[in-house]
Formats: C-alpha cells, sequence, structure tokens
C-alpha cells in the first residue's frame, strides 16, 4: 500500500509539473507589428509621416467633414431635403440656419481628425527625440515637416473651435488644459515661423505634403484672417507671405480652370498644398455621391450609385455673370444624357423650394445645380481620383489682392483679380477687367429668404456689404473649396445676413465659432465651452 | 513560439505518465464465501452491465459483467449486500445463508434522485444546492425544431429563448438571466459531453438532456466564460446494457409565412392614381411578395443505434436535415454523423470514451436577402417583372433595384465543415477516487463563394460586368482537462473533492478575395483570376489569424450531513490572453448551502410535503473580451492611414489602438436564494428563485479625451451593472390514471437590468448615456438610448401626441408641452417604452391517452414594446416612388399624414403576446403490433401556430436583442426575414 501511495505522488508531481508549463499566456500576434518587430530606417519615413497626412484626407471629404462644416453654413451649398432621404435629423438645416448644437458631428468630426493629425505627429516626434526612431541625416527636416503638419492642423481647430488645448507631448496623458484663441494662434505662427527655414523648397517632390511654400501660403491665410481670430489686422505681413510665394516661380497659374480640379490634378502647376486622394490607395473623396442624384450613374457610367444631395443656392448662382466659364465648371446644369443610349436621365434646374423637413417641403431629385468643378471620371467608382486643393497659388495671388484692398492698394489689387478672371472669361476677355473701384462696390448677391416659389423676400441685400464685390470674386473662384464660412465671416456676411432660409442667429457673433463637441467636453473637464453655447 | 512548443512537449510527457494509471490495482482482502448471482431491469427483464455490488460495512466490493453476473466474496453468511447503478434504484439484499442472489432493479424515478449534470461531474437533484434547470429528452419540443435551444423553449425559468428569422441557415436567440456584458459576450457557454461547442454541434435528435447552470455559484466553476450560465448538453450514450437497438426517425414539414405583410395592389394604385396621387401606372399586375415566396417542402431522416457490451459499447447516429425557406432560392442542407465508442478495462478501474461528432452544413442560396425583401415590398405593383426581350425591368429610382433579379442573379454558396474528435480515460484506483483526462480537438472551416451575373444590377445599373468573391475561414480549438474526484461517505458525513487543471487555445484564420469585370459571367467564383479589376487594383483580398489561449485551475467541495445540511464550495483561477500583462489571472470563488427541512423530525408529520429544501449561493464569474489583442501595442501598416508622398502611395504605420495593458477582467458577483419542494407525493414539485447579480468592470470601449489620446475610445474596464429577478417552475402530474396521464409544467420569470455606472478611475468623468440602434436609410437616427441609472432597451424618441391638419405630427417637448415636429430639436427627445420583456412565461402540458399522446406548449412574453419598421417604413405614403402598406393612407389620430419619415414613438407598439407555439399530435402503436419492431410512433405537430397579441406588426417575436441589437432591442426590422409557421408529420420507429 505504501508503495502505490508513493507512486501516485510520484505521478501527481509530474502532472502538476506539465500544468505549471501549461499556463504560458503570452499573445501570439499574427496579424498586426509589434514594436519589437519593427526596426523603422529611413526608408520607413514616408510610411510613418503618411498617418498624419490621412487623417486630414478623412477630415476634408469624411462623411460630414470639413469641407460641409466650411460649405453648408455658409451661402453657396445646401443640402435640402429629398425624395431619397437628407433629413438626417435636421443635421443640414441647423447647419444652414446655424442653429447647430454642441453635438453636431460637423465640427466634432473636424475636432476628432485634427487632433488624430496632431497626436500622431506628437508620437512620430516622441520617437524620434527618444531615439527610437533613427533617422540619422533626415532627422531635422523631418521634425520641421511633422511640426508644419500639426501646424496645420492647429490652424483647423483655430479658425473652426478657436479655445482648445495645445497639446505638443505624446507620453503625457493627463487632462489638457484649455488655450485660447490668442494662444492657439500664437502658437501655430511660431511652429510655421520656426520650421520654415528647414522646411523643403523643392516643390516638384513635395506634392501633397507641407513644404516652405505651402507654410507660406498658411501663414498668408492665418495673416489675412488675424483680425478675426486676435483683433490685430496683419495685411502687411500676408503681403509678404504671398510674395514670398509668388516669387519662388515654383507655382503658376493653371491654363484651365479644371485642371486645378480634374482627376489628373496631381499635374496641376498651381497647386501649393494638395490632400490628395486616389480611387485605388486613397479612397475617401465621395464628393461626387454626395452631390449627384442617383439618375446621374449612367451619365458617367459610374460603378457606384450616388446617393445625392447637396446643391448649389441658386441665389449665390444668380450672382455669375453670364459669360463667366467658371459657372459651367463649378456646377452640373440642364440636362444629362447617358453617352450610350442618348437618352436624358435628369434634367437639373437652378430652382430649390428650400430646406425642407420640417415644413414638409422636399426638393425634387433634379433641382439645384450639383457641384461639379471636382470633373468626373467616367466610369468612377465610389472614390474620385481628384485630390483637394487646399492651399493654391489663385489662393496666394487673391489673398493677396484682399490684402492690397483692405490697405487701400485697390488699383494694384484689380490687377491681380484681373488676371484671375482671365481664364474665366476666354472668349470674352472684355469682361475679365475689373478696376479698383469696382472692387470697393458692395455685393450682387440677393441677400434675403426665399420663398418656396423662389421669390426672395425680406431682403437685405448685398450692396452694403465692404469690398461686397471682392467677396463675389471670392465666390465664383473658390465655389465649393471649403472656404466660404471664412470668407463669408472675415466680410461680415455670416453673421448679418439672410440666404436662402437662414437668418442671423440671435447671437449671431458667437455663431463665428463652433462648439467644443459636447463629448470632449464631458471627457476633459478642464475644457470650457464657447461663448454663446 | 518557443513556449508554445514546452508546452506541448510536456504535455505529452503527461499523458504518457497517466498512462501509468493503467497499470493493475491488486486488490487486498480476506475473504471467506463466494456469492454469485445476476442483476436485471425490472422493467424489461434486461441484464444489466456493470453494477456495483457491495457488502455493507466492508470494503468487499465487485461488479456485474457483460452478462449481467457477477461473483462477490463476502465475509459472512448473513451479509447486506448493496446493488448500486446509475439511473436505478439502490437495493439492499440480505443474504440469510444463500448463495445464488438474483436482482431485478428498478428504474429511479424522476425527482429527487435524479442525476443532474453539474460542471465537471453530476449531483443528486435532491443535494443540489445551486440554481440548476434539467430537461430530459421525453419533456423535450417535438416536431421541426431548429437546434437544441428550441428543445427547451419554455422549459426553463429565465432562459429566453426566440427564434426572430425565418431563415433556414439562422439559429435561435438565447439569453440567460439578463444582459450582464456590454462589450463581453452575453451569450451562454454550451458544453456538449463537457466540450466546448454551440447549439447546434449535435443534432436535436442526439440530445438526452440539457442542463442549465443559471447561478453564479453553480456556473463559477466554469469561471471566466460562464456568466451567460452554462448550457451543458449530455449526448444520447448506450447506457452499458447490452442490448442493440435501431432508432429510425423522419420528418417532413412545410412551412407558411407566419403573417403577411398587406402591401397596395396594382388595382390600390390605379385607384389612388384616379384620386390624383402621383403614382406610376406601368400597366401590369405584379404581387412582388407573391412572387419572392415559394412553399417550401423539408424533411430531416436520423438513424441512431445502440450496440456492444458491458466492457466495450458503441452509440452511432447519422442525421440528415434538408430544410428549404420561404424565400425562394433559400435553404440549408445538413449532415451530421457522431459515433461514440466506449471501453472498459480492469474490472471497469479504467473507462476510455471517444466521440467523433462530423458536422457539414451546406447552402446554396440566390440573393434573397433582407434588402431584396425591401425591393419586394416597396416595388410598384403596376411594374412588370421583364421586359419584352426577357431582361429583368429594372428603373433607375434610388435604392430601388428588380427583388426578382436580385434573388436569381446572385448564387451565394457555402459549406461549413466541423470535426470534433475527444477522447477521455477515467481511471479509479480505489473505489471512492476518479482520475479524469479529458481531450478535444475541434476544428473547422468554413468555404463561401459568391457571385452575381451580367444580369444583376451590379452589372445592369453599376457596370462591374460580374462581381466574384471567395472567402474562407477556419478555427482550431483544443482542450486538455484533468481532474481528480474524490467522494466519500463516512457514517452520516458525505463529502466530495475535486480539484482539476484546464486548459483551452484557439486559432482563427480566414482568407477573402473579390473581383470583378470578367469577360463571362459563366466563371461564376471558380476563375476570380479572369477579372479585370484586379490588375486595376480594384479588386480586394483580406487575411487574418489570431490566437488565444485559456488555462485555468479549479476547487470543489461538497458536504452533506444526512443529505440533510448541505454545503458546497468552489474556486476557479483562470487566466487568460486576451488581458493585459498585469492582470490576465483572476480567481472565482463560489459557494452555496442548502437544507433539506424535510429531513427534519418536526416535518416527519406533514405528510402534505414530500420535499423541501431551502438553498442559497453566491458566486463570481467573469467575462473574457470578445476579441483577443485589446490591450496589446501594436501597430498597422493600412492604406487608409497612408498618404501620397514622394509621388507615390504608401501605407500608413499607425497604432492599432489605444493602448491599455491594465485590460482585466470583467466580473460577475450573483447571490441566488432558492426553495425546491414537491408536494402530495412529489405529484407537485417545483422551485422559486430570487437572484441578483452585479457586473463589475464592464469591459466597454469608453469614450476618453482627444486629445491627449489618438482616437476617441479606450477599451478598458469601466462601470457596473445589476440584473435583479424572480424565476419560478411548477410541475404538476395533474392527472396519472390509466386512462389519462396528463403533466403540467409552468414556468415564470422577470428580470429587472440597471446599468449602475459607467465611469473610470483614471478617467475623472462618468459617461452619463450612450445611443444604440440605428433607423436605416433615410431616417438615419439611433434608436435606444443606454442611460446609466436606467435599464437597458429603452427606446429614445420624439413623442408623438397628434397630427395637426397640415399632416405633421405633434409632438411632446421636454417641457410636457404639445409643439409641432418642425420645432423640436434633439433634446425633445424622450424615454418611451423598452424593447425588453419584464415577465416571461411557459406553460407546457403533455397528455398520455392509451397509445395517443398530446404535447401543447404555450409561451409568452408581457411588458416590453416593439419597434414596427415597416409602419414606420411603409405606413406613410410620402414618396410615391416606393410601394407602402394598404393601411399607409389610414388616418393618423383623425388626420391624413402628409410628412417626411420620420421616428417617432407612434411607431413603438405594446409587444405583448402569448403564443400557442407548438401542438403536436402523436400515437404509439401497440406493442408488437409488427414483429421485431418495439416501438413505432407517428406524430403531427405545428410550430408557431397563433399568436394572440394586439401587435399590428408581423410578429412581435421577430426581434433580435443580439449583436447590433444588444442595446437596441425590441426592433422588428423592415429586413428581417419573416418568421414562419411549420407543420410536421414525423416518424419514430426503433428496433
Amino acid at each position: 500500500m505504501k508503495k502505490k501511495i508513493f507512486q501516485y505522488i510520484i505521478i501527481a508531481t509530474l502532472v502538476s509539473g506539465v500544468i505549471i508549463s501549461c499556463t504560458k499566456l503570452d499573445e501570439e500576434v499574427y496579424s498586426e507589428v509589434l514594436p519589437s518587430k519593427f526596426n523603422p530606417s529611413e526608408k520607413d519615413l514616408p510610411s510613418i509621416l503618411a498617418p498624419t497626412y490621412a487623417s486630414l484626407r478623412t477630415v476634408m471629404c469624411g462623411w460630414q467633414g470639413y469641407f460641409d462644416l466650411q460649405e453648408e453654413a455658409a451661402d453657396c451649398i445646401i443640402t435640402p431635403v429629398r425624395p431619397n432621404g437628407w433629413d438626417d435629423a435636421g443635421t443640414y438645416r441647423r447647419m444652414h440656419q446655424h442653429t447647430w448644437t454642441t453635438q453636431e458631428y460637423q465640427p466634432f468630426n473636424t475636432w476628432q481628425n485634427a487632433y488624430s493629425s496632431i497626436t500622431k505627429c506628437n508620437m512620430i516626434l516622441s520617437q524620434i527625440e527618444e531615439g527610437t526612431l533613427k533617422l540619422e541625416a533626415i532627422k531635422e527636416s523631418a521634425v520641421a515637416e511633422l511640426r508644419a503638419v500639426r501646424a496645420l492642423a492647429y490652424y483647423l481647430l483655430l479658425d473652426n473651435h478657436g479655445n482648445v488645448p495645445i497639446v505638443t507631448s505624446f507620453k503625457d496623458v493627463s487632462l489638457p488644459k484649455q488655450n485660447t484663441r490668442a494662444e492657439v494662434y500664437a502658437f501655430v505662427l511660431k511652429e510655421l515661423n520656426e520650421v520654415l527655414p528647414v522646411l523643403s523648397e523643392d516643390a516638384a517632390t513635395t506634392y501633397g505634403r507641407m513644404n516652405k511654400w505651402g507654410a507660406k501660403a498658411l501663414l498668408a491665410k492665418i495673416y489675412l484672417n488675424s483680425e478675426i481670430y486676435v483683433g490685430t489686422p496683419e495685411y502687411e505681413k500676408c503681403i509678404k507671405e504671398a510674395d514670398d510665394v509668388i516669387n519662388s516661380n515654383k507655382y503658376q497659374l493653371d491654363n484651365n480652370y479644371s485642371d486645378v480640379f480634374t482627376y489628373t490634378n496631381q499635374n496641376s502647376k498651381e497647386i501649393i498644398f494638395a490632400i490628395p486622394y486616389d480611387e485605388i490607395y486613397g479612397v475617401g473623396n465621395q464628393i461626387h455621391l454626395k452631390t449627384l442624384d442617383p439618375l446621374s450613374q449612367s451619365v458617367y457610367q459610374m460603378t457606384a450609385q450616388p446617393w445625392g444631395g447637396n446643391c448649389a443656392v441658386p441665389q449665390f448662382i444668380d450672382t455669375y455673370d453670364a459669360d463667366d466659364s467658371r459657372m459651367k465648371d463649378s456646377w452640373i446644369q440642364g440636362p444629362q444624357i447617358n453617352p450610350t443610349s442618348g437618352q436624358v436621365m435628369i434634367n437639373y434646374v437652378k430652382f430649390v423650394p428650400g430646406m425642407g423637413g420640417t415644413d414638409g417641403i422636399v426638393a425634387a431629385s433634379n433641382q439645384g445645380f450639383r457641384i461639379g468643378k471636382y470633373v468626373i471620371k467616367p466610369k468612377a467608382t465610389g472614390a474620385m481620383d481628384n485630390d483637394f486643393p487646399f492651399l493654391r497659388y489663385g489662393d496666394v495671388l487673391m489673398m493677396k489682392a484682399e490684402a492690397l484692398l483692405r490697405t487701400g492698394k485697390s488699383n494694384e489689387a484689380a490687377l491681380i483679380v484681373t488676371e484671375i478672371r482671365k481664364r474665366a472669361f476666354k472668349d470674352n476677355p472684355g469682361k475679365a477687367t475689373v478696376t479698383g473701384a469696382d472692387l470697393l462696390k458692395g455685393s450682387n448677391y440677393q441677400y434675403g429668404l426665399q420663398a418656396p416659389d423662389g421669390k426672395v423676400s425680406v431682403v437685405n441685400g448685398g450692396a452694403d456689404i465692404v469690398y461686397g464685390r471682392f467677396l463675389d470674386e471670392l465666390g465664383w473662384e473658390f465655389a465649393a473649396e471649403a472656404h466660404r464660412r471664412q470668407d463669408l465671416i472675415r466680410f461680415g456676411v455670416f453673421q448679418t445676413k439672410r440666404w436662402f432660409n437662414h437668418s442671423p442667429h440671435p447671437q449671431a457673433q458667437t455663431r463665428t465659432l463652433f462648439p467644443i463637441p459636447q463629448d470632449e467636453l464631458a471627457k476633459n473637464p478642464n475644457l470650457k465651452q464657447n461663448p454663446g453655447y | 513560439m518557443k513556449a508554445k512548443n514546452e508546452c506541448y512537449k510536456h504535455r505529452s510527457n503527461g499523458l504518457w505518465f497517466l498512462l501509468l494509471f493503467l497499470l493493475p490495482c491488486q486488490l487486498y482482502a480476506q475473504n471467506a464465501i463466494t456469492i454469485k448471482g445476476t442483476v436485471y431491469d425490472s422493467a424489461d427483464g434486461t441484464t444489466l452491465v456493470g453494477v456495483s455490488v457491495n457488502e455493507k460495512g466492508t470494503t468487499n466490493a465487485s461488479s456485474t459483467d457483460n452478462k449481467g453476473s457477477f461473483i462477490l466474496k463476502v465475509s459472512n453468511a448473513n451479509a447486506q449486500l448493496v446493488f448500486s447503478y446509475l439511473g436505478y434504484k439502490l437495493q439492499e439484499v440480505s443474504l440469510n445463508g444463500q448463495n445464488t442472489v438474483n436482482v431485478k432493479l428498478e428504474p429511479e424515478s424522476r425527482g429527487l434522485n435524479e442525476v443532474v449534470v453539474v460542471g465537471y461531474g453530476t449531483q443528486k437533484r435532491g443535494e443540489v444546492t445551486s440554481s440548476i434547470a434539467t430537461v430530459k429528452s421525453e419533456d423535450f419540443t417535438k416536431g421541426a425544431v431548429r437546434d437544441a435551444a428550441q428543445l427547451v423553449q419554455g422549459k426553463v425559468a429565465g432562459l429566453r429563448i426566440t427564434t426572430p428569422s425565418g431563415d433556414p441557415t439562422a439559429s435561435t436567440q438565447i439569453n440567460l438571466r439578463g444582459l450582464n456584458s456590454i462589450n463581453g459576450s452575453s451569450e451562454p457557454l454550451v458544453l456538449v459531453d463537457g466540450i466546448p461547442g454551440s447549439l447546434n454541434t449535435v443534432s436535436p435528435e442526439d440530445i438526452e438532456s440539457i442542463d442549465v447552470l443559471k447561478d453564479g455559484s453553480a456556473a463559477a466553476i466554469y469561471g471566466t466564460r460562464a456568466t451567460g450560465g452554462v448550457i451543458l448538453i449530455t449526448t444520447r450514450k448506450n447506457r452499458g446494457k447490452s442490448k442493440a437497438t435501431i432508432e429510425y426517425t423522419n420528418y417532413v414539414n412545410v412551412q407558411k409565412i407566419a403573417r403577411r405583410p398587406e402591401l397596395m395592389t396594382a388595382d390600390d394604385y390605379r385607384r389612388l392614381i384616379a384620386e390624383g396621387k402621383n403614382y406610376t401606372d406601368f400597366g401590369s399586375n405584379t404581387d412582388w411578395l407573391d412572387e419572392i415566396l415559394q412553399n417550401p417542402v423539408s424533411q430531416n431522416h436520423n438513424i441512431s443505434f445502440f450496440g456492444g457490451t458491458g466492457t466495450t459499447n458503441l452509440t452511432g447516429s447519422v442525421n440528415y436535415r434538408n430544410w428549404e425557406g420561404i424565400f425562394l432560392r433559400t435553404g440549408q442542407e445538413r449532415l451530421t454523423i457522431r459515433a461514440d465508442l466506449n471501453h472498459a478495462m480492469f474490472d471497469d478501474k479504467l473507462k476510455t470514451n471517444i466521440q467523433v461528432i462530423n458536422r457539414t452544413t451546406s447552402s446554396t442560396q440566390g440573393g434573397a436577402d433582407g434588402y431584396a425583401y425591401r425591393q419586394a415590398m416597396i416595388r410598384n405593383p403596376t411594374d412588370r417583372i421583364l421586359t419584352e426581350d426577357g431582361k429583368w425591368q429594372e428603373r433607375a429610382v434610388y435604392f430601388y433595384d428588380n427583388p426578382l433579379s436580385r434573388i436569381n442573379e446572385a448564387t451565394n454558396d457555402n459549406t461549413f465543415r466541423e470535426m470534433r474528435v475527444s477522447g477521455s480515460l477515467d481511471y479509479r484506483p480505489i473505489k471512492d477516487l476518479s482520475l479524469k483526462i479529458l481531450a478535444s480537438n475541434v476544428q473547422n472551416n468554413n468555404l463561401n463563394g459568391n457571385s452575381t451575373t451580367f444580369d444583376h444590377v451590379n452589372t445592369t445599373k453599376s457596370q462591374l460586368n460580374g462581381t466574384a468573391s471567395r472567402s474562407t475561414y477556419s478555427n482550431k480549438e483544443n482542450l486538455i482537462e484533468l481532474t481528480a474526484n474524490y467522494a466519500k461517505s463516512i457514517n452520516n458525513h458525505n463529502f466530495t473533492l475535486l480539484g482539476g487543471y484546464s486548459w483551452q487555445d484557439a486559432t482563427f484564420e480566414n482568407f477573402s478575395a473579390y473581383n470583378f469585370d470578367f469577360p463571362t459571367d459563366a466563371y461564376t467564383w471558380n476563375q476570380l483570376e479572369a477579372g479585370s479589376a484586379l490588375k486595376r487594383g480594384l479588386a480586394e483580398m483580406t487575411s487574418f489569424k489570431s490566437k488565444w489561449q485559456l488555462a485555468g485551475f479549479f476547487g470543489r467541495l461538497t458536504y452533506n450531513w444526512d443529505e440533510k445540511y448541505l454545503f458546497m464550495a468552489s474556486v476557479r483561477r483562470e487566466g487568460s490572453s486576451k488581458f493585459g500583462v498585469n492582470n490576465q489571472w483572476g480567481t472565482f470563488p463560489a459557494a452555496s448551502i442548502g437544507w433539506r427541512v424535510n429531513k427534519e423530525n418536526f416535518m416527519r408529520d406533514i405528510a402534505v410535503v414530500s420535499d423541501l429544501k431551502l438553498r442559497a449561493g453566491y458566486g463570481v464569474t467573469g467575462t473574457i473580451a470578445n476579441e483577443p489583442y485589446m490591450s496589446q501595442s501594436s501597430y498597422d501598416f493600412t492604406y487608409n492611414e497612408g498618404a501620397f508622398i514622394n509621388g507615390k502611395w504608401v501605407q500608413g504605420f499607425v497604432p492599432t489602438r489605444n493602448f491599455n495593458p491594465d485590460l482585466r477582467w470583467e466580473k460577475k458577483k450573483e447571490y441566488n436564494v432558492g426553495v425546491d419542494f414537491g408536494l402530495f407525493e412529489s405529484r407537485v414539485t417545483g422551485s422559486l428563485d430570487y437572484y441578483t447579480r452585479n457586473v463589475e468592470d464592464l469591459l466597454y470601449n469608453f469614450p476618453v479625451p482627444v486629445p491627449p489620446y489618438l482616437t476617441g475610445n479606450m477599451f478598458l474596464n469601466a462601470g457596473t451593472m445589476k440584473n435583479s429577478g424572480f424565476e419560478a417552475l411548477l410541475n404538476i402530474k395533474a392527472v396519472d390514471s390509466k386512462m389519462l396521464k396528463w403533466n403540467t409544467n409552468i414556468t415564470y420569470s422577470t428580470n429587472k437590468n440597471k446599468l449602475v455606472d459607467l465611469s473610470n478611475k483614471q478617467f475623472d468623468v462618468t459617461t452619463e448615456f450612450f445611443d444604440a440602434g440605428y433607423t436605416g436609410e433615410p431616417i438615419q437616427s439611433s434608436t435606444h438610448r443606454v442611460k446609466v441609472g436606467g435599464p437597458i432597451g429603452q427606446f429614445f424618441v420624439l413623442k408623438s401626441v397628434g397630427v395637426d391638419d397640415n399632416g405633421k405630427w405633434l409632438v411632446e417637448n421636454k417641457d410636457g408641452q404639445v409643439i409641432p415636429i418642425a420645432e423640436s430639436t434633439a433634446e425633445d427627445r424622450q424615454y418611451y417604452g423598452n424593447g425588453i420583456p419584464k415577465y416571461l412565461m411557459g406553460w407546457n402540458n403533455s397528455f398520455q391517452i392509451k397509445n395517443f399522446d398530446l404535447q401543447v406548449n404555450i409561451r409568452g412574453a408581457f411588458g416590453h414594446d416593439v419597434l414596427n419598421m415597416q409602419r414606420m417604413y411603409y405606413e406613410n405614403p410620402v414618396n410615391k416612388a416606393y410601394n407602402v402598406l394598404k393601411t399607409a393612407y389610414d388616418p393618423v389620430y383623425g388626420k391624413q399624414l402628409n410628412t417626411d419619415l420620420v421616428y417617432v414613438s407612434h411607431y413603438i407598439e405594446k409587444g405583448d403576446y402569448i403564443k400557442i407555439d407548438n401542438i403536436t399530435l402523436g400515437y404509439t402503436l401497440p406493442k408488437d403490433f409488427i414483429k421485431k419492431i418495439s416501438n413505432l410512433r407517428i406524430y403531427v405537430s405545428g410550430l408557431n401556430l397563433f399568436t394572440i397579441t394586439k401587435y399590428k406588426g408581423l410578429d412581435p417575436e421577430g426581434v433580435s436583442y443580439s449583436g447590433d441589437f444588444t442595446f437596441a432591442p425590441g426592433i422588428e426590422h423592415r429586413d428581417t426575414y419573416p418568421t414562419t409557421r411549420t407543420f410536421t408529420a414525423g416518424l419514430n420507429v426503433s428496433f
């Protein structure tokens, strides 16, 4: 018996030996990369930098992204209720009427993606600093580029949310403190100015990336809006930065307006900083799906059915000169023909009865001109090839022109505006010329509320807008380029005018900043809501 | 990798050492008198194999051989012999000097001595101290059941089982004691003969009993997978009888749509056009719903056989099922083959078992998905199916395709194969000790092919020129469990001791490829490389692999004094690779006590009470993260995060998630008190249970601030959820005469759920609520809100109170005032009803009149609401491009609606229902009616027969409460495959 017991003890010991060695619970990872398995070197730099730019792709054309945030709050583009939907719990109506809530997705999306880019920049910067990412010779230029991208992302927040936390460390995950708009403004300027000397001056190899000229164009933009941001105009600085870009001779106006926006626009000579898209690699540009009616599918022989959508405000279309070719280049209008059958699929008309939704108005499928600026490739898929021109030479010229105009040099400004207009009036060159006196006039936009029958009532017009004509020029040149909200604020229109179904918000001045997203306020008690919300 | 190899090597060593157990042991005893005899079954007179025979008060013991005979040496001529055998009543025989003893054992009556399967063992019903429900095969739902769950539908208090869709490839939904996790799984752990499986691992015909471990004290022995409860499926086995039996069962069934939505017909269109409504008349008459429906005939065949001797026996079964669905080109074929081999050696000291289950389900279906169903609902009834030249009639309207083209021009082929092999060695070196090793390997793979022809809208509308895809996945799961069980009775002290170790690992892999733009549609998915989209960079390909491991140690002690005072304690220590390195291991203790009051002297005179047991238990179980790697600091290369750098597109290199190395177990702590009773000599038996469970450290995709975090959510432990409820079970032998037997069984349960808290210490904030559910296009809003302090399942909606003269909704604003919907804001939405039933009831009856048997099962759910999505979308005529329900022009609040589609409370209806769910009438032919056939029964059965409800939709039970609907229960989705009514005729024969 004793012998047997001894036997059992031996067995029990051995069995427990099996058990103890079988408690290894290390995760075996197959479809993810562990840091230990990745030793980055210079050749990996593009992949390491890429995510910081990828966020911009999402923010610009993503669902209810930056494009919508800038355009639907302004006076050129609306998304009315359609038979196929587009009420979406009233969000487009609220964007239009400036009654957005603190939970509105569009400002939230911009916040999320801007900070996503910022955090990724911070992460890579900290890896470079710690030496886990060894870049040797290119370290300095990589750091400069990352800081420039981060500054660009902060610029989006500066412009839209204003009072946001400035975070520059990745390691510190304590809840960030809020900064004022002025601090953010100063931070962005400081960062850009500091990295300028190191940034690449080569335009050809830095397409889609922040180079010196992109940074300067961005500086010009910030200086142009400086009065809005911090109350101090900086038009001279704006002119200087614009001149640096102009005198670099790296960029020029493209011969054709549509060259800047077409599906091969990576060849454009005009684009300074693009957010590149690609139908295979860089998907995300869905402007065509969002604007076109489903019936347009066969017109372009598209492999995806559009679900549009948004369209032009009729009052804005009325401001165009009949001979301005940008009108046709920017907006899809009239009968749309199936190229194989010759059949008219749909006929887009200018008229739109209203935003709809609560009053029961539903805009018909064919009502409203559609965004056609980003030329739709035949047989387009659900993702456009067209890159989004975030900063372009034409924009730099017009920034300079506006700064000149605002500093009393209207004739100099007029020369630049005329240069811009030339390619829009090729068939009618005489109409291209504007004078300094023209630019001092008001706007042609018939601001006022549009009734469901199309009549504009409660008119408060555009004649009283200071430099209103210049604002019109901006509208024609930069329609559907996500500029309009900023421009309207600078010209005071955003806060004061009526258009389509929009009346000024009772606290209009506070609407020039979007609210801090409610979700973020809830997560970070250090944040305080912007005034007026 | 090194660690893994070591692990396996050691394990095989372990096996080798276990083989040492095979060494025969010798008995040391000195005996004088030899007794011989045979043991029979008192019911059918067959001999019983493996019956243990003991001389009372000594260690002298033996057991019957394969002829039912035994030889035992006893110490004195007047000894008492004790015969014991699982499933039979214990019998004691006094020798009184005889040398030969023949004994007839009586099968054990159901009830207190019934054997209940508990974790890693069995227990007598009377000794159980926790909440365990058992349903034996004779009480299963008869007829065309979908899977194991439907067998016990309505029969286990607190277990909610529904069949939310008529899709023949879908399974039942199951939930025990409410929702217990947010991101972990609330699904019960299903063990088939001790090995993790699913409710359709074995065919329903192959199941002998289903035990449900409901409360924490019962389930805690399974530690971390047991929060949703444990369902133990025991398959049919040859219980050691040497008799050979073959059983054949089959059934044929037909199905009808349970309730057909009434849509406007072509005549309605023409009448409305005449009234000036803006509809288009294309000149035809088509009932689109009729066109996509078929009358399915399904069949099921099952052969089982049992054979062998007492030492070596086998059970085998072959089950073939071919089910069709009510939609055109839907159905599924299934073949399940099972073999169970047992062999005992060394006087039954060593028992071995090998079980093999092979299962293949395959389906070749068309494109009859929810979207095609929607297209049939909304398609213009005046439109034609085909054009003059025989092509599908399509129209260029948004989200509007010919449903028949979708169904007929798409093919979806799916084959799932699973092979399960398990084996066990059970060694009893001494009478009271069992050492067991159980190992299993489960491998399955799934292969799917999907293609559309040139006549599908993918090509006729979207110019894709044929699409084809192929996808596959495979799972490999290994389990090894070592257990030691020791049972001892000393005088009135009875105790058992269990100790064990368990290891489980699972590997998942998948692969898929998609291409389009083919020169011909004849290849389908069989020549994927022929599509040109691949060359143009537009094809898609994915692959993935993951693995997780789970290791556990467990122990359990049960003790009772004279079967009067009962006690159980268990603990499991378990580690999972899915958690952060700092928190991989968790400890899950449990304890329960019981008191058999009726065994007390003071109860002796109360004859009415034949059994009364009070019990109470507490147990902790864990919930594991659904996915592995959630705590991992790792990176991905992805084009989603890529950019155009240096003139070419590169993948971005990004962190996969916000890192959280502190991820740990979600824990459920449950108290359960209950009473089991038997009255009038157990003619009335039942149980009452009350439980309250707190789930702590809920795994949640917690919102974290951006900045400083990369993304707005992080998977971490946050919050507490509480469930409490009451369950009652009552079995009554209402009539028990020779002519008529009537057994009735009633189950009742309630559950109250509350999300107590959603917060995490690391983040100084509390989430107040989160939204769930989605209406779909074009309404596009969430349907539910889960609020901290409130129950899961609340709808969050604008409360409609009327319609104004213009046909616009009037709603209640947040201050309770009635306002036009145009003036409402998102802040005016309010909580309105809840999709989870407050009460569930089941009432099951079985009657036996001579040779006829009749089963009537009735179920009900009460105190909940259902969002009727078909009404929300199809009972509003705003969009004249889409067809609507006939009721769309009925006045609402006395007015004609003239408004966009909106989500308002008008479409949320009371969901209470009673279903006469199953009626089965059977007739058993008299014995020996046909020679050689020992039993022959024919039956007819109806499933989902009648529903008594005020709900206006198709079926108040057609709602999902899992997956996307976990937090949005109670939506009868517009695209749900409609539920069906099934009529079955079947036959059971045994030879």
